[in-house]
């Protein structure tokens, strides 16, 4: 067998060899792209930007952070060791190239040799290997650990080469390489100690812009990093950044983002909610720019069906179908999401694309699934009932999770269910520490989520496989799902992949484990001489600002 | 005796103080615990490796009992040391400490402006009967009921987003401070000046004004230096409960305007369950409240000499 080789040339033979490939992205955005450049004459550097988001982060320490958005902010200071382009290829980054071994247990990788940390330690073997320990070992309580579970150990072959066991074959590894929750810190950095997560230049990547200043509360300060040389294989341009400096600031409340931003006092927000996009989307002076579904899950209900009555496949089946989901996430969202089939994102090339329309509204078929299911009493309320029992499921929502008018979506599903049925769904906010309560002894009945950007089987098992929600009940869950899941994981080739992904988000639909709601999408504003914004595949979130310049006004 | 009655005064407020702290700190141990959910599983969150929980309770000494963590709480609180907020992994002193400044100051420029809107608007329309005093009794009773986001949004949507003269939020100096003082003043400026002016309207028709006018006093002097000061007891007795409405105001206010501040810090460390944190901000709320009642005590006396004698 021969060793499957991603070799990764010098910056002009990787153009040349990219050729075709660009040549169609210049056909999608000949018009915007010709016009920005006669007018303006080409990216052109210098510049403060200021960027409205809507979250501060809990902790900027990438291989700790739990929070999709706080990686919009450290993706601008922490590189990863390759980079996922938008069509699921990966490309070099702080790697040139790679080889896996044929059993999938090895893992050898070429270094850049020009990388330096913020804080002036230089990029090597060593310092990779070091970072991988770090967050392997559990001592250190990194939630990327978690990405890390088949890794045994590095090998430094030489400055530049490093050599990754595993204890067994694991599909997720190139992703979880590229996933900024991998991102590779200065030694030195990780070495200081523990206080990393409140960020500032003790924070020291090797990104394209220094974390200059934390400000707790209000913003965060970044500027050019002038050594920066190493950009990802997917950026528009090699070299440092065009902007000098960019305050990312926080701005919690959707209105006073939209505000912020048309009245200028800052150039681009992240957030725009489904009334203020007309604000926004082809209006004079502004943009809008919408981010692909791919790395993150769609929001779905979880059902734990090892408690009654959703132990009944019927019950979850008149659950999925008893509701008009598109019409329901049309009317909460205006057409700015899509209604989803997987968990699976459409946008990840792992999505089960013959799910679509393989369920759901189907009102007259669901209630004779419950008539069949014994469920034919009603109640003064008039919902079903049997045995005398109401036909109710809780949906505990943990408070900290509920945005974007999530709560309000699940609320239509109930409300139709309620109608169309005669089936009880409770919606309750509950705490997280309420979650994490039921979580740890398995009586969550079912749990509204989206699951952090990562490998779709590593999603999958994150979520329904036996390491999922249901854990704790491991023992009463779907073998079969179970197996689909832990295959996909350690397959060693893509195909392989693929089928088990597939079958596993089909068994998990077909059995109502899930009910897949709406596919969300990140969304930018901008002044319209903010050019070079863009979104990272991996993350599905803002990419970070190093393409990012501004054009005369 | 070796102290004189000041001396006694002082030592046994002191002591209330202390019991006020050791209360509410316990208080909020005993709460924080009796909630759902084991602290080392908020922290893991959804993501979960093997050795994790156990990692997480070990960094932080979860696994001892909790009579034992308690007492270890406390007598680390006692010589000044409030250890690491689990969450943000950062000194919890260090982040009360640069968080209570900006809060102070959003408080206090709210609270007097509130005051002096407040004084304002009662000196100006009490015992007046007709059409300035119904209109400011509706516009205080409006901003006593709106609440200080909806206040928040509307200021901004006027001054910052369509005038442009104030920003959203940042280090505008002055001017950033502005808006936020002005949406956290409104609704305690509006009660206070209803009881205020319901107060007055009171003095004025004691026998001793109609002395003070037979002196030949204008009505404007009257009002400021004879019947505000009487009409400001119950006032000041609100002032307690205005405090922590400002405190708690300020919360909202820091989000609104994306203001750094304990505001969202304390609510992130309530729902995660970050327990050193939790402790210092309830400590240092019961410190602001024994220190303003404390304030209290001694503006009543200046305001109404005959406490004095009690």
């Amino acid at each position: 067998m021969i060793a499957r080789t991603f070799r990764a040339p010098s910056v002009a033979a990787r153009a040349m060899l990219h050729l075709p490939l660009l040549g169609i992205g210049l056909l999608c955005a000949a018009a915007p792209l010709t016009k920005a450049h006669a007018e303006d004459g080409g990216p052109r550097s210098g510049g403060e930007l200021t960027f409205g988001v809507t979250t501060e982060p809990v902790c900027f320490n990438p291989q700790r952070s739990e929070q999709q958005n706080s990686f919009i902010l450290i993706r601008n200071f922490v590189d990863s060791l390759i980079a996922k382009n938008a069509d699921g290829r990966f490309l070099p980054w702080l790697a040139t190239e790679w080889t896996v071994s044929p059993d999938g247990k090895t893992y050898d990788f070429k270094l850049r040799k020009d990388v330096t940390f913020h804080d002036g330690e230089r990029l090597d073997a060593e310092a990779v290997k070091f970072n991988l320990d770090f967050v392997k070992d559990p001592a250190n309580t990194n939630s990327a650990g978690q990405l890390l579970q088949f890794y045994e150990k590095s090998e430094v072959v030489s400055p530049t080469e490093i050599r990754i066991t595993l204890t067994k074959p694991d599909s997720a590894l190139l992703e979880s390489l590229a996933s900024i929750r991998l991102g590779i810190l200065s030694p030195k950095a990780l070495k200081s100690g523990d206080r990393l997560c409140s960020g500032g230049p003790a924070l020291a990547g090797s990104g394209p812009f220094l974390f200059q200043s934390y400000t707790r509360g209000q913003s965060i300060s970044l500027v050019r990093n002038e050594r920066y040389g190493w950009a990802p294989g997917y950026a528009a341009h090699q070299g440092p950044a065009y902007l000098d400096k960019a305050t990312i600031r926080f701005l919690p409340e959707y209105s006073v983002r939209a505000g912020a931003l048309s009245s200028g006092q800052v150039d681009v927000i992240e957030g725009v909610q489904p009334t203020d996009i007309a604000l926004f989307k082809d209006q004079p002076g502004f943009q809008l720019l919408v981010g692909p579904s791919g790395a993150q899950t769609s929001f779905t209900l979880n059902i734990n069906y090892t408690i009654p009555p959703a132990t009944d496949v019927r019950v979850r089946q008149a659950l999925r179908d008893g509701a008009d989901i598109d019409g329901l996430v049309n009317a909460v969202y205006l057409g700015a999401v899509r209604r989803a089939w997987s968990n699976i994102a459409p946008d990840n090339p792992f999505y089960n694309r013959a799910l679509e329309g393989s369920w759901g509204n189907d009102v007259a078929k669901a209630n004779a699934l419950l008539d069949e299911a014994g469920w034919t009493g009603r109640d003064s309320e008039g919902f079903r009932t049997k045995d005398g029992q109401r036909l109710s499921i809780e949906v505990g929502y943990p408070q900290p999770f509920v945005r974007d008018n999530r709560d309000v979506l699940i609320q239509g599903v109930q409300a139709q269910l309620r109608k169309n049925l005669g089936f009880d769904l409770k919606l309750r906010l509950i705490t997280g520490g309420e979650w994490a309560q039921q979580k740890a002894n398995g009586s969550w009945t079912i749990y509204p989520n989206t699951y952090l950007p990562a490998d779709a089987a590593q999603e999958l098992q994150g979520n329904i496989g036996e390491k999922g929600f249901i854990q704790a009940v491991a023992d009463k869950g779907d073998k079969e799902l179970f197996s689909l899941i832990n295959q996909a994981l350690s397959a060693t080739d893509v195909e392989a992949k693929k089928q088990f992904v597939d079958a596993a988000q089909k068994r998990a639909v077909d059995l109502a484990f899930i009910v897949p709601l709406f596919s969300a999408n990140y969304q930018l504003a901008a002044k319209d001489n903010v050019r070079g914004l863009s979104f990272e595949a991996q993350l599905d979130s803002p990419a970070s600002l190093h393409d990012v310049w501004l054009a005369e006004q | 005796m070796i102290f004189g009655p000041l001396g006694r005064r002082i030592l046994s407020r002191l002591g209330t103080s202390l019991v006020v702290a050791w209360g509410s700190v316990t208080a909020a141990f005993l709460a924080l615990h009796a909630l759902p959910g084991r602290i080392e599983d908020i922290l893991a969150g959804d993501l979960d490796y093997p050795g994790l929980r156990e990692a997480i309770a070990a960094e932080w000494g979860l696994g001892r009992s909790l009579p034992e963590q308690y007492l270890d709480f406390v007598a680390r609180i006692a010589s000044g040391d409030f250890g690491v907020s689990y969450v943000l992994r950062q000194p919890v002193a260090q982040i009360v400490g640069s968080q209570i400044l900006p809060t102070v100051q959003l408080a206090t420029t709210a609270g007097a402006l509130a005051l002096a809107l407040a004084v304002l608007a009662a000196t100006l329309t009490a015992g007046r009967g007709g059409a300035a005093r119904s209109v400011a009794s509706t516009i205080e009773l409006t901003c006593a009921s709106a609440p200080v986001f909806w206040i928040g949004i509307l200021l901004l949507m006027a001054f910052s987003f369509s005038l442009r003269w104030f920003p959203v939020s940042g280090a505008g100096g002055w001017k950033a401070l502005v808006l936020p003082s002005a949406a956290l003043a409104l609704p305690t400026a509006g009660l206070l000046a209803q009881v205020l002016r319901e107060a007055m309207e009171k003095t004025l028709e004691q026998p001793f004004i109609v002395t003070v006018r037979a002196r030949g006093l204008g009505e404007g002097l009257i009002r400021l230096r004879h019947v505000l000061r009487h009409a400001a007891l119950p006032a000041v007795t609100l002032g307690g409960w205005l405090i922590g409405g400002l405190l708690g105001g300020a919360v909202i206010t820091e989000k609104v305007f994306g203001r750094p501040g304990l505001g969202t810090v304390t609510l992130n460390a309530v729902l995660t369950h970050d327990v050193p944190v939790v402790l210092a901000v309830v400590l240092l709320a019961a410190f602001i409240h024994v220190a303003a009642s404390t304030l209290l005590d001694i503006v009543y006396v200046v305001i109404d000499p005959r406490l004095k004698a009690q």
